[in-house]
């Protein structure tokens, strides 16, 4: 008689569940098709506000015009768009080749632990010794990849303002002298792609089969022989798709390049000929740009940046993934008088990975230098007044700090859900391979490969204009969720996709309904990697600048209400530094920075220390 | 007597990076006149603090195939590891005693282990062809040793790869992908990459341990055809394969070589009881 009541109220139960279940499955549908949306709305919207200009101008005129002056109303971007890719295939080249070097170095070459020796008296150093002999030194690199990774845009711009630039006029023989244009562009732009491309080709290199290397070494090979004839051109693909998201990267940068470009559109004409590329272009103009004709062509700009942008990407999928070999038959012409001697080689090899290690040193340097240049210049501008109160003329931490965190806050409270929505719906709902979750990767993809200053336009147009926010932190915060929601998918991805089957199993067995088995088992034990997801998310609406000046706006002041305009750390180093009025808070906002990046890395390499400790 | 501790091999390892960084020597260091190709004598093998070999002491006669049996975890592939000195690669080991190719101590300071394993080639467990072309496989060996006329490798590429028995089956896939072959293939490939080298002595490390029954037939038909020209040390579990193939069998159980003889002696009158439980099945 029990068991019947039991099994009837099981039954009961059943279309209550299959309700929910079924709620739940198309909300994260809903979830997952955000990014789809978000991409096809980008594109949308751009172009919308593009075409009074294309429409005045023509659009062949306005891409090969080679006039940009807009009081005379000529707009041609032909020589920004030459100075953009020129700039781009600089960057990747010199960024490419320490990159992918520093990561053969990181893979094959880094030692695990330093040998220092100390025999000195002194008490302190040779606990110092004694702790740097304790470090794992592949740790110690990976968070200095992650820590140049993380700094943000508008600091690297700051540091190429008053650092590189400077020490590159020593070497400028052109009129007048200042050091700007393609070389300082380039330099700043190739010490950004490193981190990219240095942690996906080490990625590429460590997937490769052990037993290439075994069997090239066994082969007689040296090691370095064996590294650099087969392994790597083994990680070909992937280090090619490195290169290419780098190329990405590189050509959509706008703030690190804004104050070293040396901003003239003009065909360039030697290493320190001053140029404007398309990003620097926009962000420059759109401040005073009158409405009917020059702001909807800067808004082209960004379309035509966009258009390149999704080219690169797209070439992403072209790169052959497995090594496929030649068509028709090939006829050997043996020689049989020849005498075989066998000698000794691979000093090209042993170059190479000389050259290894020296990119690998430099990578170290930069980041020291970087560091060491904005403590010293950081904390001497750290004044009172920085601490006081602020007013419309006078930039302070406190207002900008509690915009940061107020921007934070709101991104945070949309894009986890959706991201994390999304994330379930790839992982626990879609059928792995079926050609939706194909096109739903593609469209994260893409949405990961927009260019800030586009996500700023688009911001701009839709969110402050359409919606009619105008310059507000809400404004801000809507378009960082769109910035911030490919890193939250991927992330909560990876750590859903770590939860072992078996824990679903169990549940499943104990009869518990999907929808709860997600929230009761896969996200609890997957809350270390959302927190990551989360602090990564928070690194990056700190360090943005180029997708908030033309939505959130750049007033010092901040009242609370996420309604009016304020500016957040990065946007207000962005204002200060500009008009040269304040360089001591730049710094000062600078230094602060580089700092939270430091303390985000930080917090994220002990989160994952913890879940390595706990498996 | 211990003749090389951690540090000494540690330096070693340093020396022949070092070694590296003078191209253009010759390979040819090694002296196969004598009788026997290889002669290990008292050979200790540690990894960290566990031994695991224990002095072994045996001599591998030139132009034969000597099988090296016994269950899992007995040694046969660490000693077989330790005589091209692949065993390098692990951390922590450590060998003691004296392992002889071809008149020269292996293990001694400022041996190039090019030289050494140009002269010992070694064949897998797993087949592991380069994600090249069949042709760039075969000529990889000679272009990492220097020779870069077309006509020389044309020459070499073939030659090896009739000796391996491959000719008629790959001549007209020469630049298609290693990686698209089948699995007995793709070993037979590794062995024609080896012999390209022109090596004295072949290491084989259960080389059919991953192939069904066919290609093993055509890999152990090949080693008895390769034995006219090199020597053939082959590491393999199955018993029947050593009985078959093998001219001289040695039996290892926990790090120790129990027993080393004709393959015909120790399978039909081994010394040892051991050798003669496990042969017959009763453990292993």
């Amino acid at each position: 008689m029990e068991n019947t009541v039991t099994q009837r109220k099981q039954r009961e139960h059943i279309p209550a569940d299959k309700v929910k279940n079924g709620i739940a499955k198309y909300i994260f549908i809903v979830c997952a098709c955000m990014s789809i949306i978000a991409v096809v709305g980008i594109i949308g919207y751009i172009l919308y506000g593009s075409i009074p200009a294309f429409r005045q101008v023509g659009f062949f005129k306005f891409v090969f015009g080679t006039t940009w002056y807009p009081d005379g109303k000529k707009f041609g971007i032909l020589p920004m768009l030459v100075n953009s890719l020129i700039v781009t295939a600089f960057s990747v080249a010199l960024g490419g080749t320490i990159g992918v070097f520093t990561a053969i170095f990181l893979v094959f070459w880094c030692p695990d632990k330093l040998h220092l020796k100390y025999k000195g008296q002194n008490k302190f150093l040779a606990k110092l010794v004694a702790w740097l002999n304790k470090l794992n030194l592949r740790t110690v690199f990976d968070q200095v990849i992650k820590l140049l990774a993380g700094i943000p845009s508008i600091v690297y711009g700051l540091v190429g303002l008053q650092l590189l630039v400077p020490i590159l006029s020593y070497l400028d023989t052109t009129p007048p002298y200042q050091g700007e244009g393609i070389l300082a562009s380039s330099i700043l732009l190739a010490i950004m792609v490193i981190p990219t491309i240095t942690s996906l080709s080490k990625n590429a290199l460590e997937a490769v089969p052990e037993q290439y290397f075994e069997g090239a070494l066994a082969m007689g090979n040296t090691k370095a022989q064996a590294v650099f004839r087969v392994v790597v051109p083994a990680a070909r693909s992937g280090i090619i798709s490195a290169l290419i998201l780098g190329t990405g990267r590189a050509i959509g940068e706008a703030m690190a390049v804004i104050w070293v470009s040396g901003n003239r559109a003009l065909f360039p004409t030697g290493l320190f000929s001053n140029i404007r590329t398309l990003t620097v272009n926009i962000v420059m103009e759109m401040g005073y740009a009158e409405l009917t004709l020059h702001r909807p062509a800067l808004i082209a700009t960004g379309f035509v940046l966009l258009i390149f942008v999704f080219i690169i990407t797209l070439s992403l999928n072209l790169v052959p993934k497995n090594f496929k070999g030649k068509r028709g038959t090939m006829t050997l012409n043996g020689d049989s008088t020849a005498a075989v001697t066998y000698v000794k080689k691979g000093l090209l090899a042993e170059i190479l990975k000389v050259i290894a290690i020296v990119c690998a040193v430099l990578v170290l340097a930069i980041l020291a230098v970087i560091i060491v240049y904005l403590t010293i210049m950081g904390l001497s501008n750290l004044t009172a007044s920085f601490f006081g109160p602020s007013s419309a003329d006078v930039p302070t931490l406190f207002p900008a700090l509690g915009a940061t965190l107020e921007l934070i806050a709101i991104t945070l409270v949309i894009a986890l859900p959706i991201g994390i929505g999304a994330a379930i719906f790839l992982v626990e709902y879609a059928k792995p391979g079926s050609k939706f979750v194909k096109i739903v990767r593609t469209f994260i993809d893409t949405l990961a490969g927009v260019p800030s200053i586009v996500f700023g336009l688009f911001g701009m147009i839709f969110f402050s204009g359409v919606l009619g926010l105008s310059y507000s932190v809400m404004a801000g915060a809507l378009t960082m969720v769109l910035v911030v929601l490919p890193t939250i998918i991927r992330s909560t991805e990876e750590a859903l996709i770590a939860v072992p089957v078996s824990f679903r199993e169990a549940s499943y067995g104990l009869g518990a309904s999907k929808v709860r088995t997600i929230f009761r088992i896969v996200l609890p034990s997957a809350f270390p990697g959302i927190a990551t997801a989360s602090i990564l998310a928070i690194g990056r609406i700190i360090g943005e600048s180029a997708a908030l000046i033309f939505t959130m706006g750049a007033l010092y002041t901040f009242t609370g209400n996420p309604l009016d305009s304020s500016c957040s750390l990065a946007v207000l180093l962005y204002s200060c530094a500009n008009e040269g009025y304040h360089m001591s808070e730049a710094y000062a906002l600078a230094f602060i920075l580089i700092l939270l990046t430091f303390v985000l890395n930080l917090i994220v390499y002990f989160i994952q220390r913890q879940v390595k400790k706990k498996r | 007597m211990r003749l090389f501790n951690q540090k000494e091999t540690s330096d070693l390892r340093k020396a022949s990076e070092k070694e590296a960084q003078k191209p253009g020597h010759s390979l040819e260091i090694f002296d196969f006149s004598g009788e026997n190709a290889i002669t290990v004598k008292d050979v200790d093998l540690y990894y960290g603090t566990f031994q695991a070999l224990k002095k072994i002491n045996m001599e591998m006669p030139k132009y034969k195939i000597t099988a090296m049996i016994g269950p899992s975890g007995c040694g046969k592939s660490t000693l077989l590891k330790s005589l091209n000195r692949m065993n390098d690669l692990v951390e922590g080991c450590r060998v003691e005693g004296e392992i002889t190719i071809g008149n020269v101590n292996v293990y001694e300071k400022g041996i190039d282990l090019s030289a050494l394993r140009k002269n010992v080639g070694m064949v897998f467990q797993k087949p592991n062809p380069f994600p090249m072309s069949v042709y760039d496989n075969i000529a990889y060996g000679p272009r990492t040793f220097g020779i870069k006329k077309k006509g020389v490798l044309d020459e070499i590429v073939e030659r090896s790869l009739k000796q391996a028995a491959m000719w008629e089956e790959l001549k007209d896939r020469l630049n298609k992908s290693a990686l698209g072959l089948s699995g007995g293939q793709q070993q037979r490939l590794c062995i024609a990459r080896a012999l390209a080298v022109g090596p004295q002595i072949l290491l084989m490390d259960e080389p059919t341990s991953a192939l069904d029954p066919i290609s093993t037939g055509k890999i152990e038909d090949l080693c008895e055809e390769l034995k006219n020209d090199v020597t053939i040390v082959m590491v393999t579990h199955n018993m029947q394969q050593a009985a078959r193939i093998s001219d001289k069998t040695a039996f290892f159980l926990l790090g120790e070589m129990i027993e080393m003889g004709d393959t015909e002696q120790i399978f039909s009158a081994p010394v040892h009881p051991e050798t003669e439980r496990y042969i017959t099945g009763r453990f292993g």
